[in-house]
């Protein structure tokens, strides 16, 4: 098929995820009209029992105090990702319990997200040793990258480089992140600085999930 | 730990800037009842803002999963119903945004009401009236291919059958169909 919107079409009728693809002003206007045909089938009735029921679990984890899968934005969904900075920014929200909801938005300057597809949250810091401020390295085998915590939040990127793969160091005071290859850096909070050679920024460091279990803070890795 | 969870800096949807004061006034018991009252309804809306089910089940889990969280269970049906749409709203532009790139489909939370996606129903509101719409306005060939191919579900290869044309003629149909059905061709124009 010679038009991306004839297969983008084509995995709606045959009840598959379409793919995205750059599309056309024209190619906009198509995919609305197969929408709106494709959402005439039974499928769209009701969800399927299966999907209810697990989703019900996973947010049960949620609500329940005990350790939880990674949320719904890490799912991961086919092959491994790494998203190369597809939402510009990432936003996290705040619970108070006095109003019906309260959200702090937080623009991200870090890069993608960086999520394994198999794997686990694991435990790199205690929370007493990241007071404010603070930048501590770790590496897990296969994952390594730095972990901060900065306004009360804690965050984690990949260590690194996103030239051409090298390790970055944590350079003291710890303001910056320093690749011992060509000299690239990056602010701990993962978006590039400098690099000595090319007129490009680099892409930053992708981010990766963090959560705090107890006094544990763990990050979201692939299992050695 | 529920603190813990918002640490992570997700691409979570960003929550509604303003708090939601309808009624009506009844409150849900718990976010089980919540979540069960309400999973079908945003299933069902998704669905049509998407057309397919692995997008509507993933947004409708990105929905509950951002919502629950921040939700107290003493606001009203009418609160919670605003918030879930206002969710849905963002969650459903984030989605697009890392598609297509462009907003191809919007919930307008004005114009939605969850109350209209009650289970069981017929299609909700806009579906079966813009599918009259959407067919009605096409030369005889063109609304057939795509009642055969969207409604009844054939293959493409059935379809050309069914019509007595090539399976190539039935692709070319089909694009054509849906290019007029979306207003690209004008009156006699290629069919």
């Amino acid at each position: 098929m010679k038009h991306a919107i004839d297969r983008y079409v084509d995995s709606l009728l045959r009840r598959r995820r379409p793919k995205p693809f750059p599309p056309t002003e024209d190619d906009l206007a198509m995919a609305r009209v197969a929408i709106d045909l494709a959402a005439a089938v039974p499928d769209a009735q009701r969800p399927r029992e299966a999907f209810v029921e697990d989703l019900r679990r996973r947010l049960s984890d949620q609500q329940e105090p005990h350790p939880a899968p990674p949320p719904a934005a890490y799912r991961p969904r086919g092959r491994r990702r790494f998203l190369a900075a597809l939402t510009a920014t990432g936003v996290a929200a705040a619970v108070t319990t006095d109003l019906v909801v309260s959200g702090t938005a937080q623009t991200t300057l870090a890069g993608g997200d960086l999520t394994s597809d198999t794997g686990g949250w694991q435990t790199v810091a205690h929370t007493a040793d990241l007071p404010e401020g603070a930048v501590l390295p770790f590496d897990l085998g296969t994952l390594n990258g730095f972990i901060r915590r900065q306004s009360g939040r804690f965050q984690a990127v990949s260590g690194v480089c996103t030239h051409q793969g090298c390790r970055l160091h944590l350079d003291t005071p710890q303001t910056k992140l320093t690749c011992p290859c060509h000299g690239a850096t990056f602010s701990v909070a993962g978006e590039p600085l400098s690099r000595p050679h090319g007129s490009h920024p680099l892409p930053a460091l992708p981010r990766l999930p963090v959560r705090i279990d107890g006094d544990h803070v763990q990050v979201f890795g692939p299992t050695a | 730990m529920t603190a813990a969870r918002h640490e992570v800096p997700a691409a979570r949807p960003e929550p509604p800037s303003v708090l939601p004061t309808v009624l009506p006034t009844a409150a849900y018991a718990s976010w089980e009842a919540i979540y069960a009252d309400n999973v079908d309804r945003i299933y069902r809306l998704m669905y049509t803002k998407v057309g397919n089910r692995h997008d509507a089940e993933d947004l409708t889990s990105q929905v509950f999963l951002t919502a629950l969280g921040p939700l107290r269970t003493t606001a009203s049906v009418g609160e919670v119903r605003s918030y879930l749409l206002a969710t849905a709203r963002t969650v459903l532009a984030s989605h697009w945004r890392s598609t297509l790139g462009h907003q191809v489909t919007v919930i307008d939370v004005d114009a939605v009401d969850l109350e209209d996606f009650t289970p069981g129903h017929e299609p909700p509101g806009p579906t079966a009236e813009r599918l009259g719409a959407i067919l009605s306005g096409l030369p005889e060939r063109q609304r057939a291919i795509l009642t055969l191919r969207f409604l009844r579900g054939y293959s493409i290869k059935a379809a050309a059958a069914e019509l007595g044309v090539s399976v190539a003629n039935a692709k070319v149909l089909q694009h054509r169909a849906l290019r007029r059905a979306a207003g690209l061709d004008k009156e006699g124009e290629a069919s």
